[in-house]
């Protein structure tokens, strides 16, 4: 007990208090086969449009298919789709930012204007037109998203990037005459890797968001493929009937959503406790 | 003064052709599906070619876009590949709905972050803040749709209080129409207010701990003064600024309200032209979109340096 009252709780209390929920929807994916009580894409007409029951936790959809097994199937989704979109953002984006930052000047000037008008654009509205050309599948929506978040990391990379570069430790590595790459390399990115953690965070939930509403338009994972947001349109259709069928996918949602910006929050008081306002 | 504002007008022409470019190229990346959906799967190769040719979609992209660009500016956004009906008069009827919503429901959005974010910042570090923070986390952690959707279920279906969705002209019938925003516009304010309810309350905690309110305070001014008079005046300035970003993801929103409540504005119109593969129309819908985001963006740009000129620098 020693241990837990040595923790520093307003450090970290937040990301602890958020590890088990994030877990979980970790777990569920990964296991998803194995913790589903049925198939999720088995029909059986004997149960359609059922309400919450011992024999199906969170009740049938139309098709009488199970929806707790197709709500753990669709976090499967919904968490690549998080993932592969957040790792071509940071990525894409902390290479031009810090390449804005290091060359400085035109070079700078020209990749950031162009970054602030790609971030001027609504998200949405732009995910919705890519998606429409790359056209519907869950592989074009990471890479949508994941374009979408470029700016944000760029401008977030350029900017801590820009402050290490003035910092007096990195003039005495170019006077020392360490090589340029190896400057980006071993002393600036480090140092980029805290910010953009966080930023990572928070752009997960808000990459699971945004593919749950281009499957809820129907520009994302295509039925009978569940995935969050094209099983609460669905249950839009049977909302008087079964209302169930859209509650419990969007709770997952929501909850999933909640918990990684609240670990985003927790991050940030962890790896730098004077950000906190 | 008349140098800045000419100055903000004169960076906002480049801003817009870049974005026009950029959203040009966007809807434009795959070639030759334009033809392909609005002929059909079992189209002959030649009849995609005359379709191509005769909307001029085989020439250079670089062409396409200097011709679409010059009609635009006056207000020509060519005619839908569906029923070649005109898409600017189409265009300009949908803009004051999609207003109407955008504008109410960020009214609903201010009502709630406003007073949220000032008690969370006076209450800077304490249990009220930190609950006030977890609501404006748990806020802008709803997905808008479900939340619309949840609000039709209960207030709709189960009360009976509110229509399901449809528009109906405020000029036609005035209560009708504010019964129909009612629903879209809490479902699309409440969700933005989880970011506005923060930048509120940073406002007021940099506020709060600045000079002037120091002096203010050892001057003897009355608590309430303070407050009214000093911290909640000068935190609405960078509120303001920075809640016009919240603003642009408001609009963009739009497109998912409106096919949720079936209304008839420029959001619902750029899924009409994603679904019939309508170039024109969605360049028209999703520019209109752009324009409406970039202008308001300048406006409020404009109205926080007239108001305060210390803003000058903060303006992102």
């Amino acid at each position: 007990m020693t241990i837990l009252r040595r923790v520093n709780w307003r450090r970290y209390g937040l990301v602890v208090a958020t590890l088990p929920a994030v877990l979980l929807v970790f777990l569920a994916s990964a296991f998803a086969p194995v913790i589903s009580p049925y198939d999720p894409y088995a029909l059986d007409v004997l149960v359609m449009l059922e309400g919450p029951s011992a024999g199906h936790l969170l009740g049938t959809d139309e098709l009488g298919r199970d929806i707790l097994s197709r709500v753990i199937q669709a976090s499967r989704t919904s968490i690549v789709v998080g993932l592969v979109a957040v790792l071509i953002g940071a990525s894409g984006g902390t290479l031009i930012g810090m390449l804005a930052a290091w060359f400085g000047g035109a070079v700078d000037a020209v990749l950031m204007r162009f970054m602030d008008i790609v971030f001027c654009f609504p998200a949405i509205l732009l995910a919705v037109i890519l998606m429409a050309n790359l056209g519907t599948s869950v592989l074009n929506a990471m890479l949508a998203i994941g374009i979408i978040f470029i700016p944000g990391f760029a401008r977030l990379t350029r900017a801590v990037a820009q402050t290490v570069q003035r910092q007096p430790f990195l003039e005495a590595a170019i006077c020392l005459g360490v090589p340029g790459r190896r400057i980006v390399t071993r002393e600036i990115l480090p140092n980029v890797i805290g910010p953009v953690l966080v930023e990572a965070a928070v752009a997960f939930s808000y990459a699971v968001l945004l593919e749950s509403a281009l499957s809820f338009l129907g520009l994302g994972a295509q039925p009978p493929e569940p995935s969050w947001g094209n099983m609460i349109n669905t249950g839009r259709g049977f909302i008087d009937q079964a209302p169930w069928i859209s509650l419990a996918p969007g709770a997952a949602l929501f909850l999933t959503v909640f918990s990684f910006n609240l670990l985003g929050d927790g991050l940030r008081d962890v790896l730098d406790p004077k950000l906190r306002g | 003064m008349l140098r800045l504002v000419l100055g903000r007008l004169a960076s906002f022409v480049p801003t817009l052709f870049v974005a026009s470019v950029v959203l040009f190229l966007a809807v434009n990346v795959v070639p030759g599906s334009a033809a392909r959906s609005a002929l059909g799967i079992q189209a002959t190769p030649q009849a995609l070619k005359r379709f191509e040719h005769q909307h001029g979609l085989d020439r250079p992209l670089a062409v396409q876009y200097v011709e679409w660009a010059g009609k635009a500016l006056q207000g020509d956004f060519g005619t839908s590949f569906q029923n070649a009906v005109a898409v600017g008069p189409e265009v300009r009827k949908r803009i004051p709905v999609t207003l109407q919503l955008a504008g109410m429901a960020f009214l609903v959005a201010i009502a709630i972050a406003v007073p949220l974010g000032l008690i969370a910042g006076f209450r800077h570090q304490t249990g009220t803040d930190g609950v006030l923070t977890t609501l404006a986390t748990l806020f802008g952690s709803t997905p808008n749709f479900w939340f619309a959707t949840l609000l039709i279920y209960f207030f709709s279906l189960r009360l009976g209080w509110l229509p399901t969705g449809g528009y109906t002209p405020y000029l036609e019938d005035p209560v009708a129409n504010l019964q129909g925003m009612l629903l879209p516009c809490i479902a699309l304010g409440v969700v933005s207010s989880g970011l506005l309810i923060r930048i509120m309350r940073t406002a007021v905690i940099e506020v709060t701990f600045s000079n002037f309110i120091e002096t203010a305070r050892s001057k003897g001014v009355s608590n309430v003064r303070l407050v009214t008079a000093h911290v909640v005046r000068n935190a609405l300035i960078p509120f303001f600024t920075v809640s016009a970003v919240e603003f642009g993801f408001l609009v963009g929103s739009v497109v998912i309200i409106e096919e949720v409540f079936r209304i008839p504005g420029i959001g619902s119109l750029v899924l009409v032209g994603i679904i019939n593969r309508d170039y024109p129309v969605l360049l028209a819908a999703a520019m209109s979109i752009t324009v409406i985001v970039l202008v308001v963006n300048l406006i409020v740009d404009l109205a926080a340096q007239l108001i305060d000129p210390r803003q000058v620098q903060v303006a992102r």
